[in-house]
């Protein structure tokens, strides 16, 4: 009796050797696979029913038959991560090779893409180029006084220079702003010297017609210290020209008229539309075939405005300048028509 | 303005520059010129012909053949007008290959009627010199020899006419003369004022003839000057004269109207002549009016007065609106003998508040306003009174002239230094230089001015110039700007991007983020959209607003968003997602301008896209998941969704959006009366969010990352479909415990196996502990109190 567990766990070892290899193969899905593996290795599996067997073992025996046990156990493991590698890479082959997808059909977007106004986009652009050159940001109300808006800026009374801005009046006698350089009185009334800022926000004219629009956007530039010079304001304009249309744009001043500064002037840039590869301008409609566009007003602050606003004359001097942001996008898009910006179609703000 | 460059090379008689050089130097010098119009082209090859016979046409009636001579031979031309005139008279010839740009052809050999014709004889519109007249142009006898270019015999009938488009602080250049100023100090050329005879004089004096003038009101009008002529012949001007007023721009009336219209255009000084015989007791009065007083005005308006408009009246009563309009009674009429002329200065304000009372402008009046020359009142009735004589023989001025003035104020004086132009500049003009075109632009140094300061007086012309910085751009404009060289600034280092704009710029870069496209919308809006949104009742009315629908400034950013998603579904876009920040409008104390807080508005309009499904319309959870997503962004922190009723929002999905109790904005479908009102027929949802309430965004605080691993457990709970998922998940997170980390709703579900009006609300709930690996007993036992809770709070039962 001694021999016999020994033989039959032998005789039982050997049979499942020689059969689960066959086993394996016939398994052709991962979980046939591993259901045959836990058959033979599980809880309840074979090898762990010849293994509770080992104790009948005569004790000399035991170590032969445990190290046989361990040489099968790890040859079904060996053979199980063989054949589950197989069947992996079946499955995998099977995947590479079949049908490709329709990739004609439309892509799934994880989010819709949103878009900034074109006004906006070149309000930031504008602003970073500023505060890049060391100009800090203001802020003023659309709704204003009259002094702020027209008096402390060297507006006379009934002075046909209103014209220019034929403004909106409130019931309570105040008054929507009509360029941003109320924000300019304000600023330079709470602050001293030295001091440089840009001012950019909502501006009303009663002109609603092809080329005005009621309500539109202006970001106007200031610098105020002691000894600023038409040249300083000629310096930051070509600065700004270059890094918002490209090195080489050149920058002319024509003489104007701007009751707030003194000298006053018209800025053109070369034509960005019909320049050429060697810097020349070919002229085109858009520029009425001068090779000069006017892209803003700019002048050295009037004295006047200093004076209302209790800051030297004679100790500082300062430069303001000013764009009509719809300008500035109209000419960086090609947009044509001023009316597009406050439309609003999807379409039309989808493209930028 | 328009000017005439003919006119002006006349005034500066040493010019030799082209009419395109001109132009370009007086733009540059901020005087800008838009365009340049070739007038009368045709005058320049056409040419003064002398009809030699005539005889009619052989087959057409209408129609004649006309011999004419012109210098170098004969020609006939088939000629339809009816004025032809008798052999000898004077015509003018298209030649063949003569281009008539005014009517776009050219003169080519024609056959009409059977007849070659070889040309063509003018009227005044082919030759382009007016519109004037029927029938061909017929000279004066004795007005040109035939073969004679038309421009040759009459200057002004070919000329480069500039359209000027001045600011209004040069009054000067509203007339050739001030221009020709310019001309002269631009071009370093000498500038003289023009020569005109004197008119034959009678000897009798106003007040022997009974003329009188009375000013009441100085202040308003600090000089009237008045002057006549008698024996006045009313006819039409010389042809030049028409065709120069034609140029310009002015309709030809008859030589004493366009005496004054020429002289306007010249010295820049509008003036007014008067039939002496319907100026009543022959007495001008200048005063205010009366309030409610009237006057028709030449236009034909009945006009009621206030007692701030200034009067020019007759011995009885008005007869001109200062400055501004003369009336209907006293226009000069063909049986006009005795012309009373006015040259007055009056007071730019004053006749600017009555042009714009009485929503008129007129050339007078636009003059005025700026300012006219108050000292060249005697000249320009010098030369009205010569020139009228000269164009009516006979007549006579009278011995003296009017003027009924106050002391002309000493000019102003005003020093310049020659550092602080330079530093203002940036460069250094040369000083005498400067000087120089100061002078020539009429500004008097004075003697003593040596060295590097000087004082100027300026002239009564340039009423613009007060200070030292207006001669320094006097000196920088004619000098050229261009010398101004370009130096970067040295700027002290200022505080950077802040305030509204900041809050703008994040708001808008968390909305395009979220894949929403930016409107721009107007702030003014209408009173009845605001009603129908029950927004704010506006407090900012505009008191002259373009349209009556943006009459109000708004107190909600909606109905911009709602136009521009009304506009879209007009062009056929039936999907906006909009957004846009911008000021609303907010009562504040009375009198104070109003609160202008910062907000931002969402709009979903229509379906929300979906892959390739049918896509569903917005509803309540694209608002508050909107929501929920920008205020994230804005603050660094989720707002609190709590059911709040708002009038403009569907009631079953209206809410407000909290941050730390503080309401910061509202999220909703728009309720249908409102999608009505704004005439939206798709769905829509709309989240709006006051972004001053936001604040600044919170910095984000690094927490540790856990290390242990974290375990998963799901449970679905049927409950009653009353019983807001929220509550379930509050109660399933607070039953969970502190090792659950994490609590989400991830599965609705109604129907099948559900019983009736119950729903199965699925949720995961992720448990871990910062410290340990949590064993699967731990989860459990806290999984279980989930349960447990549910079925105790809300009578759930496990879904299984």
């Amino acid at each position: 009796m001694e021999t016999a567990p020994k033989d039959t766990i032998d005789q039982a070892l050997a049979a499942l050797a020689e059969a689960f290899p066959r086993r394996f193969e016939a398994a052709e899905t991962e979980q046939a696979l591993r259901d045959e593996n836990a058959k033979i290795l599980g809880k309840k599996g074979e090898l762990t029913a010849i293994l509770k067997e080992l104790g009948k073992a005569p004790p000399e025996s035991r170590k032969a038959i445990g190290e046989k046990v361990n040489v099968l156990k790890r040859d079904v493991e060996a053979r199980f991560e063989e054949r589950l590698r197989a069947i992996e890479k079946k499955r995998r082959d099977a995947d590479l090779s079949a049908r490709p997808f329709d990739l004609t059909l439309p892509g799934r977007v994880p989010a819709h893409r949103g878009h900034k106004h074109p006004i906006n986009a070149v309000r930031e652009d504008v602003i970073a180029i500023f505060a890049g050159l060391g100009f800090a940001v203001h802020d003023g109300p659309d709704v204003e006084l009259e002094e702020n808006n027209f008096g402390k800026l060297g507006y006379p009374p009934d002075h046909p220079a209103t014209d220019m801005q034929d403004t909106f009046w409130t019931t309570d006698g105040h008054l929507l702003r009509s360029h941003t350089s109320n924000i300019q009185v304000r600023a330079m009334s709470l602050q001293k010297p030295p001091m440089a800022f840009i001012a950019p926000g909502s501006v009303f004219r009663r002109d609603d017609d092809a080329t005005h629009s009621p309500m539109f956007h202006q970001l106007e530039a200031f610098l105020v210290d002691r000894r600023v010079s038409m040249a300083h304001l000629r310096g930051v304009l070509s600065e700004f020209a270059t890094r918002l249309y490209g090195p080489g744009t050149p920058v002319r001043l024509r003489p104007s008229y701007f009751p707030f500064v003194e000298p006053g002037a018209e800025v053109d840039i070369g034509c960005v539309f019909c320049r050429k590869a060697d810097g020349t301008r070919a002229g085109c409609s858009l520029c009425k075939h001068t090779g000069w566009i006017e892209i803003l007003g700019c002048g050295m602050i009037h004295p006047v405005v200093f004076e209302a606003c209790g800051i030297d004359s004679e100790e500082w001097t300062g430069f303001a300048l000013g764009m009509g942001l719809e300008r500035i996008a109209m000419l960086r898009y090609g947009i044509p028509n001023i009316k597009l910006f406050f439309e609003n179609d999807p379409r039309f703000l989808a493209q930028f | 303005m328009r000017a005439s460059y003919g006119w002006l090379k006349s005034l500066v008689p040493g010019l030799t520059a082209s009419p395109a050089d001109v132009a370009e130097r007086l733009t540059r010098a901020g005087i800008a010129v838009d365009t340049t119009h070739e007038h009368g082209a045709a005058a320049a090859v056409c040419v003064v012909a002398e009809v030699a016979s005539i005889r009619p046409h052989p087959t057409k009636s209408g129609l004649r053949l006309v011999t004419v001579r012109h210098g170098a031979g004969e020609q006939e031309v088939v000629c339809g007008a009816p004025n032809v005139p008798e052999p000898g008279g004077l015509v003018v010839l298209a030649p063949l290959g003569a281009h008539l740009p005014a009517k776009g052809v050219t003169i080519e050999r024609r056959t009409i009627a059977g007849v070659a014709s070889e040309g063509m004889l003018c009227s005044e519109a082919e030759l382009g010199l007016s519109e004037a007249g029927e029938g061909i142009l017929v000279l004066p006898k004795g007005a040109a020899k035939p073969g004679q270019k038309l421009a040759e015999v009459f200057p002004e009938a070919h000329d480069f006419v500039y359209e000027i488009d001045l600011t209004p602080n040069r009054p000067d250049c509203l007339g050739h003369l001030g221009l020709a100023r310019e001309i002269s100090a631009l071009y370093n050329l000498p500038f003289v004022l023009p020569e005109h005879g004197v008119a034959p004089a009678s000897a009798e004096t106003m007040a022997a003839l009974g003329v009188a003038v009375e000013v009441r009101d100085a202040a308003r009008c600090p000089h009237y000057g008045a002057a006549l002529v008698r024996g006045v012949t009313v006819a039409p001007s010389p042809l030049g004269t028409q065709w120069r007023l034609a140029a310009l721009g002015v309709r030809a009336i008859s030589n004493v109207v366009d005496v004054t219209n020429l002289l306007m255009l010249l010295w820049g000084h509008p003036m007014h002549a008067f039939d002496l015989a319907h100026v009543r007791k022959k007495k001008i009065v200048v005063r205010l009016a009366e309030a409610g007083e009237r006057i028709r005005t030449l236009d034909g308006v009945d006009r009621e007065l206030v007692a701030d408009d200034l009067l020019i009246c007759d011995g009885e009563g008005p007869v001109a609106l200062a400055g501004v309009m003369g009336g209907a009674d006293s226009e000069i009429k063909a049986s006009t003998r005795d012309v009373l002329f006015e040259v007055a200065y009056f007071d730019p304000r004053s006749v600017r508040r009555t042009a714009r009372r009485h929503g008129m402008h007129t050339e007078s009046s636009h003059r005025f306003e700026r300012g006219v020359d108050r000292g060249d009142v005697a000249r320009v009735l010098a030369h009205a009174t010569s020139l009228t004589a000269s164009l009516s023989p006979g007549a006579r001025a009278a011995a003296d002239v009017i003027h009924a003035a106050a002391p002309a104020p000493a000019p102003a004086r005003v020093a310049l230094r020659r550092s602080r132009m330079d530093a203002l500049l940036g460069v250094a003009v040369p000083w005498a230089d400067a000087c120089a075109v100061l002078e020539r632009l009429g500004f008097a140094k004075d003697a003593d001015g040596a060295g590097d300061a000087a004082t100027f007086a300026v002239p009564t012309h340039r009423p613009d110039v007060t200070r030292e910085v207006d001669l320094v751009e006097e000196v920088i404009r004619t000098h050229g700007m261009d010398h101004v060289p370009a130096e970067l600034p040295a700027i002290h280092p200022t505080r950077p991007v802040g305030g509204s704009e900041e809050r703008a710029r994040r708001a808008r870069a968390a909305a395009v983020e979220l894949g929403l496209s930016e409107a721009v919308t107007y702030a003014f809006t209408s009173t009845a959209g605001l009603e129908a949104l029950g927004a704010p009742k506006p407090s900012v009315v505009l008191k002259n607003p373009i349209v009556d629908h943006h009459q109000v400034m708004r107190t909600s950013l909606l109905p911009g968003l709602l136009a521009a998603v009304k506009n879209a579904k007009n062009h056929g876009v039936r999907d906006a997602t909009l957004f846009t920040v911008g000021s609303v409008y907010l009562a504040s104390n009375p009198g104070a301008l109003p609160a202008e807080p910062l907000w931002l508005a969402a709009l979903l309009a229509g379906d929300r896209p979906a892959y390739l499904t049918k896509p569903s319309a917005y509803d309540a959870w694209d608002a508050t998941g909107l929501a929920v997503a920008l205020v994230e962004r804005l603050a660094g922190r989720a707002p609190t969704i709590q059911r709040e009723s708002f009038p403009h929002l569907h009631p079953r999905g209206s809410a407000g959006l909290y941050l730390d109790g503080v309401r910061v904005g509202r999220a909703g479908p728009l309720h249908p009366d409102v999608r009505d009102f704004f005439e939206v027929t798709e769905a829509a949802v709309v989240v709006e969010i006051d972004l001053e309430k936001v604040g600044e965004p919170r910095l984000p605080a690094y927490r540790a990352l856990p290390r242990f691993p974290a375990s998963a457990r799901d449970v679905a709970l049927v409950v009653h479909d009353d019983v807001p998922a929220g509550d379930v998940l509050g109660v399933v997170r607070e039953a969970a415990g502190p090792l659950a980390e994490d609590v989400a709703i991830f599965d609705r579900f109604v129907g099948g196996a559900i019983p009736p009006e119950h729903a199965s609300l699925a949720f995961r709930v992720v448990y871990r502990a910062p410290d340990r690996t949590l064993t699967d007993a731990e989860v459990d036992a806290a999984h279980a109190k989930v349960v447990a809770a549910a079925e105790a709070r809300f009578s759930a039962t496990l879904r299984r």
